[in-house]
């Protein structure tokens, strides 16, 4: 807390999600809908022999719900295939570019192999940033004319 | 004295301001901030964009809104009483409320499958006050509310990282 905010140097070792849902290509949809459900994930990843395949997102999920699809289907079907991944010893600020150029809320992060490690998700780097912010922050009203009701005893 | 934060005039030599409670000196204040941090304490939410969410009633079906959703784009749909915001459906509620169970559901309102009340932002507040609601309460859309309760647009996520982008790549050290 108040260090400054270096979004070019720190890096997404900071913010990682650790301990991703990996399922195989042939997974039925329907388990990965309740498993997203259960564990309260926004995605999972799809792995071959260890190494990411694709991606499955909640934005997949709502047009499969909006489509009534077949949930028996495998999962690969379905899936975002070769996903933009990154490495943990790559920069916020580099994870905060390729998610605004994407339109990406989350991106999986692979070690060196391939192998999935996590996910740097948009509000993990809400959440960096709230944590960097001066203290002053916390004190400022919402906005400009919106006063305190009264001033706290000392 | 003018309180740099509400803009109040207060007396020469009080330590905080009258009027939000504001330090009004500058012994507190932490190293010269960022570009990034500059801006996000300077600017307002309009500097956002703020999108025209896609509004649908409370009695619409839920399939109904599905259809909306993927057809604009869209993870989020603000549920509207007029143009009174009652509470917003996402992305997330339709995983967590419907699931599997989506089309044994679909003709049921969405009111039933709603997050509500919305939380909502002013207009005018700042950029790092967006930033803060959305990082405590795991939003991702935040409505804009104007003074009389209106629907005003609406903020995503997506509208913060563009911003936060181009304020890195606009400054030397962000």
């Amino acid at each position: 807390m108040g260090s400054r905010l270096s979004l070019n140097t720190e890096t997404l070792q900071q913010v990682v999600t650790l301990d991703p849902i990996c399922l195989d290509p042939r997974t039925p949809v329907r388990e990965a809908f309740e498993r997203m459900k259960e564990q309260q994930r926004g995605a999972v990843l799809i792995c071959r022999e260890g190494r990411l395949t694709g991606i499955f997102t909640e934005r997949d999920a709502l047009a499969l719900m909006a489509d009534a699809v077949d949930l028996s289907l495998p999962i690969e079907r379905v899936m975002t295939p070769d996903p933009v991944a990154l490495s943990e010893r790559d920069t916020v600020g580099a994870a905060i570019t390729r998610m605004a150029q994407g339109g990406y809320r989350r991106l999986p992060i692979v070690d060196a192999d391939g192998r999935p490690v996590g996910f740097v998700k948009v509000g993990s780097i809400l959440h960096f940033l709230v944590d960097h912010f001066p203290a002053t922050v916390y004190n400022l009203p919402p906005a400009p004319h919106h006063s305190t009701v009264a001033r706290e005893g000392a | 004295m003018i309180c740099p934060c509400c803009g109040a005039d207060n007396l020469d030599g009080v330590d905080d301001c009258a009027e939000c409670g504001q330090s009004l000196s500058d012994a507190h204040l932490p190293d010269p901030p960022t570009v990034v941090e500059q801006s996000l304490l300077a600017d307002h939410v309009p500097v956002l964009a703020p999108q025209t969410p896609v509004v649908v009633a409370a009695d619409t079906p839920v399939r109904d809104v599905l259809r909306a959703m993927v057809d604009a784009g869209t993870g989020c749909v603000v549920v509207a009483d007029g143009n009174r915001p009652v509470g917003v459906f996402s992305e997330r509620d339709a995983l967590v409320r419907l699931n599997t169970e989506a089309p044994a559901l679909g003709g049921r309102p969405v009111s039933g499958f709603m997050t509500a009340p919305p939380e909502t932002l002013e207009p005018d507040a700042k950029v790092a006050f967006a930033v803060q609601r959305m990082a405590v309460g795991g939003y991702r859309h935040i409505p804009i509310v104007g003074a009389g309760g209106e629907l005003a647009g609406i903020v995503s996520v997506r509208d913060i990282l563009r911003y936060l982008a181009e304020k890195m790549g606009g400054g030397p050290a962000a």
